[in-house]
């Protein structure tokens, strides 16, 4: 057992440091102590004990590989963050990045290598027994050897491949979510399997089909960033990009469109093929190279004949047509568009379309490719076959969970396998299944490297000591286990000699893989190639991608599986942090839903929360009705990530896997589809949806929280003017606001407050932030927020100091969903401050709401007054060992930040702009005599917002950026008719409607 | 005579320190101190640690300033605790002169090759919910400060408690010294 | 109406009793109690137990065992403290205020009003510790000299609080006492046994000479003088923990008569709802007659008019304030989500009381005590609906509007803050008199022959 032993390696690393004991302290909370001091045998060189160490390295949460920097104190990585020098996240980490702490440090990991005794139970085996087992199983197998993985764009890839040639077996790659039709699709409109890079930046006018871009698609930290910098208002540059989201369903990126188009599912690929028609008809594009061949067999989709079919009036289409010919036009097809059986077809369709605006090789760039070409959902599917016909003797999995995602045929094949041997750090569905478990280490505990673009070669490095030290990486496992010499390091180390030699320029190559484990990574331009159309294209326009035909009831509304922006495919469903994020969209936090639309729910009589049994023809499941206008009547949509059955104590067992409902078949394309006819019977039962929004009968638009300004109105304000600032007092108030003012002057003469402040302020620009809640998981590692679970989420008790609000509004564009970011907003003249008895809540001199969580005595009338509802209470001591509520099993409280203090039960707790960061900085600037700089404090929500929304700094220091942002006409206060005078500033969100 | 030794000792320890250019932070001289044969060390304050480690022997006798073992707490919030590889440092040639001293040093040796750490007895703690740098206390009042709050630990032969650490004894330096008292600086 | 009632109504001065039977009759309450006593003691302790039982899982588990939800981070305990508090009021207005305006029907029930409000205070008292989150920590609302150099918070309505409740429980209790000793000194000399010792040691030496009360008469009146601000103040300074936030239906000039009138109608309610049961028990049908009940009656009413009004002016600025949060406030009041706790209120306090305009209803004892009970709830609604629905319906951040569903924690201890109250009353009742000896023999007429005078 490696508990004592982790125990000891904790106590260890505490011993160096009171920052630590504070920690320990905290968990028991109140003043527990640490008792002992144990020191470090030998002081490892690159830690200072109470000084973070940062580690360059790869988030491997999702595929797109975002390079991170892992904040490391006393020996234990405490927070990740977007590494600025990386090639892809830029500096930023979405939600599911954060949330990586939360699988490093995961309570269920697998400790021991596990296998499978006679009666069937597993039992912990040493792992020179596992490993001798596993060698005997890779050399028994001669040939009915298959080794599964996930995608794997590195090194490990490559080991896995040779190994898996050496032994005369195959390497499948499955990701549940791939990108078949993307890449089947390009085959047809260009000839190249390639997945090009899409210059959201550039954009002026971006159509997107059904991909969402700025959540699960590809790259969404990238995009997102991109996509800020062109749809974002700035007075700088006026053109602010329109963005079209085409889809039944209004998914994060649909929210951030400024106008949505529900068509029928799977008739975008005309809805397409007509837009392209009107821009050749009408001459709106400079004439690509043989568009010639096109026109004729365009003529047939006409608007007036594909709105028939798809339900979108003519004149719209028409209408983006002009739009989108007008300027540097990008259309993007994926997510729901390109999981229909006629997916490739409607990605080739829109891949004609980005052919005759032009956008081929401006904002679509062949060359820098997307590296998501391993693997297909056929070559799984084979695989399940040969598994099925036993002609698979040994499987191997890692890096992937194929018992969630695929059915009962999965299950069938894999009892036909002589031996399953998984190599994991967690006992997922699959892993529970096998005959052989050996426990992987994390990616954050692991070397491995990626290359998610062509020219661009991410490194990943283990940034601490393992958590377990008796979990191997498994690059080790499976060289040992076959026999092979070195270990994985070694092997990535010799292909990187080959990336040397490209990129070395002479360096040697120490220096070379220093510097790039320094940096995270080394990149180098990909040159951007040209494509033509390719010889078949003729056949997708002549054979128009209509509505396809889908398995079910032909008179069953159809449903659409879509990956959950927080769990993606589910595997994130075991971190609290992920599970406890409300889903961008419905706000719905710890179990999953069906997305209906309120006639629907009303034609079926059933509303929010009621039960329905959904019956499709490879399953049926139980699902909780959302009722919500962002999806077209008639269709339904559900999403991944829960239902799992194994996997962990807050994954197993919560609400329905959506797999279930899908077939296990490959469609057309070589992909799986992911839309299905279902039968909807309603039951009689119900349950609470475990959400943050308010009442919906009082919910209203948000007017009062979120402003917004047309276009027009918001290129025509100039510099001073202030459409939203009203007097903040009536004018018989003036005496006495002046006499206040002189009051708080001679006031601030005094004591602490005498002397130049600063005045911590925050501007949020609201036509940047897409609601995507990265922020809101950011603050939770930063400043060690318990997860409450649902049980305490369904009775309004979920403690996220920053929670993004999500608002519908109509206008006539149709329906429009508005997010904001609501955070303490460290008023001037708070009113939480006079009304706490004990000065627990109070101004400090640099103009904050202190918050002093050992004075607090939880009175809880600071929470009363505070009209902004952004004070917390700690109902329960969420950091009690063993206690019913305790949020940090270990050894999740090895996330804990040393620097802030874990808040007992009966205390009020809330946002102070991370004051352990200002302290740091401020400490820091002392020793070298000098000032904080403008830009030297980043609060965690500001750091890891990938659009760059949040600016934080001194409004006292006019030279600043938040001084400057905040000074915007664009810039107002929430309920600036209390006259609170926030710290924050918001900035009015900009909409492309037509004016009023 | 085993005074005469002890010397012996203590200045090759010096010497090996002095080789560290930590050790550069004596700052101003201290008076020496001999530090005493200790017979009973029962009836020493201060609670017993694994190692009978000797502060007065170390940093009072030998001279050896309190940066080089407790080397973090110029620049960081923590103070540090020295690795054994530290104590290896002098004490692989440092032998010990009597027979206790040879016992104690012979306890350092043996972790070491055993890589099993001491636990030492924490002396001063502060509440979870209190932050105190360091750092920022030495920059304000010098290297040689330390005893104004750990007294004069180069007089102790077993180290103990010596002021109250309570938040009243923090205001009464913040106050005399004119220096914020805002909550938020060491409460967050 | 009956004759008999008139003439009973009509003359206030018990002339069919002399000294010895006042005397006698209240002494006999004091008689070893019978099973009913008993009975009733126990429940009253059930209740407490109870109480203290669910107190005791608060501490050890935290407040999140009462049904408490952002927004609502004030429900049933501080419903319970104002509820409390206002009960207390009528017996300070009745003992003292009504003492100085002379008015002689108040000797015969003024000591249950009094022991009502002491015990009253006391059960308040405790749901401000109660319903903090560190309830150990309690003491720092305390202004006492500390090596931290921390004080509390004087600008803090919570604090004015404490320093009112405080004030309001030493006043009340000294004018109890005072009240008391020439009673007990009466009691003293026709008890026996040990009650003769307890007696003895808490009538302070009373002899009743005329050199005591020489002195006692101006104490007693200057204690009244003392207590009879206190009435109008402490239950205002109670109504500025909510009017000096800015909380939409908090934040009104109104609220200090509002609640002050509030509690004065609680109050008297709450005596009647003592009274008519303990009149009966103790059959003091001789001392505290139909015209008591009456006057009580005609207190509840005027008192039940002002609150009316009070109600109707919110609703009137509500809606004349224009489209503002005040009005969505009452809106919510009204047609929110907690619709019915607003109408209970409404019904209980501003229509019942109109049926008091008939002298036949204010004569009836059953409908007086039915009023009185509705009265009683109706007062704690308003309390519940000030507090816990309007912080639910909190109408500027209208994400965070959330519902609210107390739990057993709340239900439990507000059960056991009864038990308490009751408890202590039963306890009194028995023990001392409830009903003044001095005060009524003052409002009888001399007798013929003096001498016999205990």
């Amino acid at each position: 057992m490696s508990d004592g032993m982790n125990r000891r390696r904790f106590l260890t690393v505490l011993g160096a440091t009171g920052g630590g004991a504070a920690l320990l302290g905290a968990c028991g909370v109140g003043e527990e102590q640490a008792q002992k001091l144990i020191p470090y045998l030998t002081q490892p060189e690159d830690q200072v004990p109470g000084i973070a160490t940062w580690y360059a390295t790869t988030c491997r949460e999702c595929p797109s590989g975002c390079g991170v920097r892992a904040k490391v104190r006393e020996g234990r990585v405490i927070k990740l963050e977007g590494n600025p020098d990386a090639q892809v996240g830029r500096g930023h980490l979405c939600a599911r990045g954060q949330a990586a702490l939360e699988g490093v440090y995961n309570p269920d990991r697998v400790t021991d290598p596990l296998a499978r005794n006679a009666q069937g139970q597993f039992e912990k085996i040493s792992w020179t027994d596992a490993l001798a087992r596993f060698g005997a199983n890779l050399k028994g197998a001669n040939g009915h050897l298959a080794i599964l993985t996930g995608q794997e764009s590195g090194s490990f890839g490559d080991l896995v491949d040779e190994l898996a040639k050496s032994l005369g077996g195959r390497h499948v790659v499955y990701e549940p979510f791939a990108f078949e039709a993307l890449r089947e699709g390009n085959r047809l409109a260009f000839g190249t399997t390639a997945v090009p890079s899409y210059d959201f930046a550039r954009a002026s006018y971006i159509l997107s089909f059904g991909a969402d871009f700025l959540d699960t698609w590809l790259s969404p930290v990238d995009h997102q960033t991109a996509f800020a910098r062109a749809h974002g208002f700035a007075a700088g540059n006026p053109a602010m990009a329109k963005l079209v989201f085409v889809g039944p369903r209004m998914s994060l990126t649909g929210m951030n469109a400024d106008e949505w188009l529900a068509p029928v599912p799977g008739t975008e690929g005309r809805l397409a093929l007509a837009v392209a028609s009107v821009i050749v008809r009408d001459r709106l594009a400079s004439a690509q190279p043989d568009v010639g061949r096109l026109s004729g067999l365009l003529g047939r989709h006409t608007p007036d004949a594909v709105a028939a079919v798809c339900g979108i009036d003519a004149k719209t289409i028409e209408r983006v047509a002009r739009e989108l010919a007008a300027g540097d036009g990008l259309v993007v097809a994926g997510g729901m568009a390109a999981h229909y059986p006629n997916g490739a077809e409607i990605v080739a369709a829109v891949n004609v379309l980005n052919y005759v605006t032009g956008a081929v090789g401006k904002t679509v760039q062949f060359g820098p490719n997307q590296n998501v070409e391993a693997g297909t959902f056929g070559q799984m599917a084979e695989l399940v076959a040969d598994m099925a016909g036993g002609r698979i003797s040994v499987l191997v999995v890692t890096g992937t969970n194929p018992g969630h995602s695929l059915g009962g045929a999965f299950w069938q094949a894999w009892a036909k396998v002589g031996t399953k041997v998984v190599i994991s750090p967690y006992l997922d569905e699959t892993a529970s299944a096998a005959d052989l478990v050996l426990p992987e280490l994390h990616p954050l505990e692991q070397w491995n490297d990626s290359r998610p673009r062509a020219g661009v070669w991410a490194l990943q490095q283990p940034v601490m000591q393992p958590v377990y030290a008796t979990a191997r990486a498994a690059g080790d496992v499976l060289l040992a286990a076959a026999g092979k010499p070195g270990s994985f390091k070694d092997y990535l180390q010799t292909s990187w000699h080959a990336v040397h030699g490209r990129l070395g320029h002479g360096t040697s190559f120490d220096d070379f893989w220093n510097d790039a484990l320094a940096k995270g990574g080394v990149a180098s331009a990909a040159s951007v190639e040209k494509v033509r159309l390719a010889a078949g294209v003729e056949r997708i326009l002549a054979g128009p991608p209509d509505a396809p035909a889908l398995d079910g009831g032909a008179h069953d509304p159809v449903l659409i599986a879509f990956p959950s922006p927080t769990l993606y495919d589910g595997r994130g469903a075991n971190k609290p942090w992920l599970q406890e994020l409300p889903d961008p969209v419905s706000k719905i936090m710890w179990h999953s839903w069906v997305e209906v639309h309120p006639d629907t729910a009303t034609s079926w009589g059933v509303t929010d929360g009621d039960l329905v049994v959904l019956q499709s023809p490879f399953g049926a499941v139980s699902a909780p009705v959302w009722m919500t206008p962002a999806i077209r009547p008639g269709v339904l949509a559900v999403p991944t990530g829960q239902g799992h059955t194994a996997f962990g104590r807050y994954a197993k067992d919560r609400s329905f896997n959506a797999f279930d409902l899908l077939g296990g078949a490959a469609n057309g394309y070589a992909g799986r589809t992911f839309t299905v006819r279902v039968s909807v019977k309603t039951t009689g039962d119900h349950r609470f949806l475990a959400t943050n929004v308010g009442d919906p009968r009082e919910l209203g638009g948000g007017e009062e929280i979120v402003r917004s300004l047309t276009y027009a109105k918001a290129k025509a304000l100039k510099p001073g003017d202030r459409p939203f600032r009203a007097r903040e007092y009536p004018v018989y108030a003036d005496s006495a606001e002046a006499g206040w003012a002189v009051a708080q002057r001679t006031e601030a003469a005094r004591g602490n407050y005498a002397g130049h402040q600063p005045r911590w302020a925050m501007a949020i620009d609201l036509a940047r932030c897409t609601g995507c809640s990265a922020c809101v998981t950011a603050c939770y590692a930063e400043n060690n927020l318990p997860t409450v679970g649902e049980d305490l989420v369904l009775r309004r008790r979920q403690i996220s100091w920053m929670r993004i609000e999500r608002y519908w509004r109509e206008d006539d564009h149709g329906l429009q969903a508005v997010v904001t970011p609501m955070l303490c907003q460290q008023c001037e003249q708070a009113p939480c401050e006079p009304v706490c008895p004990v000065f627990a809540a109070y101004h400090t001199p640099d103009g904050l709401n202190g918050q002093v969580y050992n004075r607090c005595v939880g009175t809880r009338y600071c929470a009363n007054n505070c009209a902004y509802k952004v004070r917390y209470f700690n109902w329960f001591n969420f950091a009690e060992r063993g206690g019913e509520w305790e949020a940090w099993p270990a050894p999740l409280d090895w996330q804990l930040n040393p620097d802030v203090t874990v808040r007992e039960k009966g205390v009020m707790e809330k946002c102070t702009f991370c004051v352990q960061r200002i302290r740091g900085a401020q400490n820091q600037a002392r020793l070298e005599d000098r000032t904080v700089q403008d830009g030297e404090i980043t609060p965690a929500c500001a750091q890891s917002c990938p659009s760059e929304a949040i600016v934080f700094g001194d409004l006292h220091d006019p030279a600043s950026r938040v001084a400057q942002v905040s000074a915007d006409p664009r810039g107002y206060h929430v309920f600036e008719e209390l006259n609170t005078r926030p710290g924050i500033t918001y900035l009015a969100r900009v909409v492309h409607a037509e004016e009023a | 005579m085993t005074h005469g030794s002890t010397r012996v000792a203590a200045g090759i320890a010096l010497l090996v320190c002095v080789a560290v250019p930590l050790a550069a932070q004596g700052g101003q001289p201290t008076p020496a101190v001999t530090a005493p044969v200790i017979s009973d060390t029962g009836s020493l304050k201060g609670p017993r640690q694994p190692i009978f480690f000797r502060h007065d022997v170390h940093a009072g006798q030998s001279h050896i300033p309190c940066l080089y073992c407790h080397y973090s707490a110029t620049v960081s919030s923590e103070p540090g605790i020295p690795s054994l590889q530290t104590c290896g440092g002098c004490h692989f040639i440092v032998g010990g002169s009597t027979p206790t001293h040879q016992a104690e040093i012979k306890k350092v040796r043996e972790l070491t090759s055993s890589n099993h750490a001491p636990e030492w007895v924490r002396i001063h703690t502060l509440p979870a919910f209190v932050h105190f740098p360091h750092m920022r206390h030495i920059k304000a009042l010098g290297t040689e400060s330390c005893n104004r709050c750990h007294g004069e630990v180069r007089e102790m032969p077993q180290v103990y408690q010596v002021a109250p650490l309570t938040m009243g004894w923090c205001i009464n330096c913040h106050l005399q010294r004119q220096v914020t008292r805002d909550c938020v600086v060491c409460h967050y | 109406m009956t004759t008999h009632t008139t003439t009973r109504a009509q003359t206030p001065t018990h002339h069919t009793l002399s000294y010895d039977d006042v005397t006698r009759t209240i002494a006999r309450t004091l008689g070893s109690p019978g099973r009913g006593y008993y009975v009733l003691l126990a429940c009253a302790v059930t209740m407490l137990g109870i109480g203290v039982i669910c107190l005791l899982y608060l501490f050890r588990y935290g407040l999140g065992l009462a049904g408490y939800s952002m927004p609502t981070y004030w429900a049933v305990y501080i419903t319970c403290f104002v509820f409390w508090v206002g009960i207390a009021h009528s017996g300070t207005l009745i003992s003292a205020i009504l003492f100085l305006f002379r008015s002689g029907w108040r000797t015969a029930v003024y000591r249950v009003a009094e022991i009502m409000t002491v015990f009253a205070v006391m059960t308040a008292g405790l749901f401000p510790l109660i319903h903090i989150g560190r309830q150990w920590f309690f003491y720092w609302l305390v202004p006492y000299p500390n090596e931290r150099g921390l004080w509390p918070n004087f600008k803090s309505p919570l604090v004015w609080d404490e320093f009112a409740i405080g004030t309001y429980f030493t006043v009340s209790t000294c004018f109890l006492i005072m009240g008391l000793i020439p009673d007990i000194a009466a009691i003293r000399d026709v008890a026996t046994g040990w009650r003769k010792k307890l007696y003895t040691l808490t009538a302070l030496g009373w002899r009743g000479t005329n050199e005591q009360w020489r002195h006692y008469r101006p104490a007693y009146l200057y204690l009244a003088a003392l207590a009879t601000p206190l009435v109008l103040s402490v239950h205002s300074v109670v109504s500025w923990d909510f009017a000096m936030s800015q909380v939409p239906a908090w934040h009104e000039t109104l609220f200090a008569p509002y609640f002050v009138a509030g509690a004065i109608y609680s109050g008297c309610a709450m005596v009647i709802t003592l009274l008519i049961p303990l009149r009966a028990f103790f059959q003091l049908e001789e001392l505290v007659t139909l015209h008591h009940f009456e006057n009580l009656a005609k207190l509840i009413l005027l008192t039940g008019m002002i609150v009316c009004y009070a109600y109707v002016t919110e609703y009137f600025f509500a809606w004349y304030g224009g489209p503002t949060p005040e009005r969505e406030a009452f809106w919510y009041r009204a047609f929110g989500r907690f619709w019915w706790a607003g109408w209970t209120m409404n019904v209980c306090n501003a229509f019942l009381p109109w049926l008091l305009w008939s002298k036949r209803i204010r004569t009836n004892l059953v409908a007086l005590f039915v009023i009185s009970i509705f009265v009683n709830l109706g007062m704690w609604m308003e309390r519940f609906v000030i507090i816990a629905v309007h912080l639910a319906g909190e109408p500027f951040e209208s994400y965070v509007r959330a519902g609210y569903n107390a739990t057993w924690a709340d239900w439990g201890i507000m059960l056991g803050s009864f038990g308490w109250f009751f408890m202590w009353f039963l306890l009194f009742v028995k023990n001392f008199p409830a009903v003044s000896v001095a005060e009524v023999k003052e409002e009888l007429p001399p007798p013929e022959h003096a001498g016999r005078h205990r």
